[in-house]
């Protein structure tokens, strides 16, 4: 292997069901121990990798690597699974349920009951034990599909929009235990829209459009290399002078606002990586100048530009 | 413990703690038994329904002689019929012409207020066959006719035995008719019930989207096998429980019906009827037959009603589909009905055989006491087809759990299995 380091490589998979390619040569992979972000719109393909990673579908062509090896159904124990349409039986208890998906994953009855317990203490849901799913609320079924993802304590963890259905207090409970399961050594691969909560997750993303593998790469160094060298200057004095000192600089510029104490934003984009230097420096010379902050783009901004950049070149 | 056995125990265990299985299970006998007993009841209730036929009778030789009935009072009148119609008492009019005895046809007429019954017509014509037989036989002028007539009618009862069978058993085919007729309902209502069983619970599985989770732990193939035997553990659980309440309540009434048999012993169809019952081997014949075939046959439907179930959304979209199951088990109800009357027919024959009819129509045929190879090689054959027809039904089910949204045809099933 070459890089024994990935938990998981998806190596030019394709799947088309019949008059419909959903997936074309797709290829990615998820280092061990990190949160890797699966996104791209409606319809773009993310789900069907899911169920080919899960061992649910095969591909038509293309490997699934696992751990250094090809995945097999044998693999499918250490994955845990939480897809975005949430089902559990509605007629039967918590307790019951929860136990009998977790001996699926091939937990015995007693290690499947004491990890259980040791779970529902945790998240502060044991007196639910006996009750039926049917007398949750849609947040508590929630939080009892997410024990049933990780009880079995997968190598590999899938979650798709787990945060849909929760409060931001539940979300962020959430979020610490997804965390501390990757603080742990599990691998996370992470399906969402909501991109502020990629930011604040993932370390790796890759962006599926019209079934194909679009972006890929670590977030911090996506949204550097998205930045086009955007700065916000915050300074006070004649804006004027500061204009016509840095204009030879400059792209692009926009002044965002002032503040109470007079300072003036102004959000500009540099020609050129070099040009920070000269620029702090002239700036320096002609107004007061209080700070400089490169500006890096959020998720969604890079989602929508690369997504629509693609629209347009596929047209 | 596989994931199969895991699957199983719980489409079992969730079914047969329910209340509604406990329930069912304990009320159905009791409904059954009620159904039976209600005409009875009714009757015995609403007391018997009293009509007044009035007569008028031109040959005056008749009217004398008609016995009143449970049901039927005659009343000899005089008023002319026009009177006759006017008055509210009398139900109906009976009318005897005066060439009655010597020409009847023609001369008798009956008026009804409403429509008469079968019953009351019969019993009417009854009483006037009698009374103008006795007339004519009085007309001869013979001493003793009437009691030579009695002497030379005769009553035949036939005693039949089968000599083909191992020791020549006394069989009665009343008593096959009724077994034959009572395990073959049994049979439909287990298949038809447990097969849209497991159609229901497929369907409701996709449609609040557990499946994707049971799915991603176990093959599809096997979370549907494994929902067919649990759901059909649970039919085999409430047919022995029926059974050891049957048997225990036989055990309790032979006797009884054995003694009264005894006292009755002009009927030999009884007689042999009750012996026949009373026979462990007879009896345990059947119900492993009954077993058998049961097993087979909802083996097989509940494939067809798997992949039904798996192919739509919800179960106003089934309606459609599940004609595809239902018609074939009522034409095994069809021919299992014309089987009864001539066991041994072609049509009794090969309809025991094709595997969609056969567990009714075999198990109609069966009391009557046909070669043993026929149960066998017709239960070999039901076993090979479900075999065939998992197959498919796991095709489908595979490519249908994860179609959503559009309501697929019979054709559209068939160009899935083709889908590798």
């Amino acid at each position: 292997m070459e890089n024994t380091d990935n938990m998981l490589v998806v190596d030019c998979v394709s799947k088309a069901y019949t008059g419909h390619q959903a997936l074309d040569q797709v290829s990615l992979s998820v280092p061990r121990g990190k949160v890797y972000g699966l996104l791209g719109p409606n319809g773009a393909g993310k789900t069907t990798l899911i169920r080919i990673i899960n061992h649910i579908t095969a591909p038509d062509s293309g490997t699934v690597t696992f751990d250094g090896h090809p995945l097999t159904a044998a693999d499918v124990p250490w994955i845990g699974y939480l897809p975005e349409e949430r089902g559990l039986y509605k007629k039967m208890r918590v307790g019951d349920q929860a136990l009998f998906f977790a001996r699926l994953k091939g937990l015995s009855k007693a290690d499947a009951e004491r990890s259980l317990h040791e779970w529902f203490e945790k998240l502060g849901i044991e007196s639910w034990w006996n009750k039926k799913v049917e007398e949750l609320s849609k947040g508590m079924a929630q939080k009892v599909q997410f024990i049933v993802t990780v009880l079995h304590n997968p190598r590999l963890l899938i979650f798709d929009e787990p945060f849909s259905g929760f409060d931001p207090i539940n979300a962020n409970v959430l979020k610490k235990e997804i965390l501390e399961l990757r603080d742990k050594g599990a691998t996370v691969i992470f399906s969402t829209h909501n991109m502020a909560s990629v930011e604040e997750l993932c370390d790796n993303i890759t962006l599926i459009n019209k079934s194909r593998n679009i972006l890929t790469g670590e977030v911090a160094e996506l949204r550097r290399r998205f930045s086009d060298n955007t700065f916000e200057l915050g300074y006070t004095g004649p804006t004027a002078a500061l204009l016509s000192a840095i204009e030879p600089m400059i792209t692009r510029y926009e002044i965002t606002g002032t503040d109470r104490d007079g300072i003036t934003r102004l959000k500009l984009s540099l020609v050129a990586d070099d040009a920070v230097r000269p620029l702090v420096t002239k700036a320096a010379e002609a107004v007061q100048f209080r700070s400089f902050n490169p500006i890096l783009p959020s998720m969604d901004e890079i989602f929508i530009r690369t997504v629509e950049a693609n629209n347009l070149f596929n047209k | 413990m596989s994931a199969l056995s895991i699957i199983i125990s719980r489409e079992y265990l969730e079914r047969v703690k329910r209340k509604s299985f406990i329930i069912s299970t304990i009320l159905m006998p009791i409904f059954m038994v009620g159904m039976m007993m209600a005409p009875a009841l009714i009757t015995i209730f609403s007391g018997p329904e009293e009509k007044v036929i009035a007569v008028i009778d031109d040959t005056a030789v008749i009217a004398p002689t008609l016995q009143n009935g449970d049901e039927i009072r005659f009343r000899n009148i005089t008023d002319g019929l026009e009177a006759a119609k006017g008055n509210e008492d009398y139900d109906a009019i009976l009318v005897i012409g005066r060439d009655a005895v010597s020409r009847p046809e023609g001369n008798i007429s009956l008026y009804t207020r409403g429509a008469s019954s079968m019953q009351t017509e019969e019993y009417i014509a009854a009483m006037l066959e009698k009374s103008i037989e006795n007339r004519r036989i009085d007309a001869y002028q013979i001493d003793n006719l009437r009691q030579i007539m009695d002497e030379v009618q005769v009553d035949v009862q036939l005693s039949t035995f089968r000599i083909d069978a191992e020791s020549e058993s006394e069989t009665s085919s009343i008593l096959s008719y009724i077994l034959g007729i009572s395990t073959m309902f049994i049979l439909y209502m287990f298949i038809l019930l447990y097969g849209q069983m497991v159609m229901t619970s497929i369907i409701e599985e996709k449609n609040n989207r557990v499946l994707e989770l049971v799915v991603s732990s176990v093959k599809p193939t096997v979370l549907m096998m494994g929902k067919i035997v649990g759901i059909g553990l649970v039919a085999i659980t409430q047919i022995l429980i029926w059974a050891v309440l049957l048997v225990a309540c036989s055990v309790w009434l032979m006797p009884a019906l054995l003694s009264a048999a005894a006292q009755d012993a002009a009927d030999p169809a009884a007689i042999s009827a009750i012996s026949q019952l009373g026979d462990p081997a007879f009896m345990t014949g059947l119900f492993a037959w009954l077993v058998l075939f049961l097993i087979g046959g909802y083996l097989f439907y509940s494939s067809i009603f798997a992949a039904i179930g798996s192919a739509v959304d919800n179960i106003q979209d089934a309606s459609q589909l599940t004609t595809v199951a239902v018609v074939p088990i009522m034409l095994g109800i069809v021919f299992a009905m014309t089987a009864v009357n001539d066991p041994n027919s072609g049509l009794a024959f090969w309809c025991s055989i094709i595997p969609f009819t056969s567990p009714m129509v075999m198990m109609a045929r069966l009391p009557f006491g046909i070669a043993w190879w026929q149960p066998v090689v017709s239960f070999a054959v039901l076993a090979l087809s479900f075999l065939g027809m998992i197959w498919v039904a796991a095709k489908i089910y595979r490519v249908g759990i994860f179609m959503y949204g559009k309501k697929p045809t019979v054709v559209e099933l068939i160009r899935w299995i083709k889908i590798k």
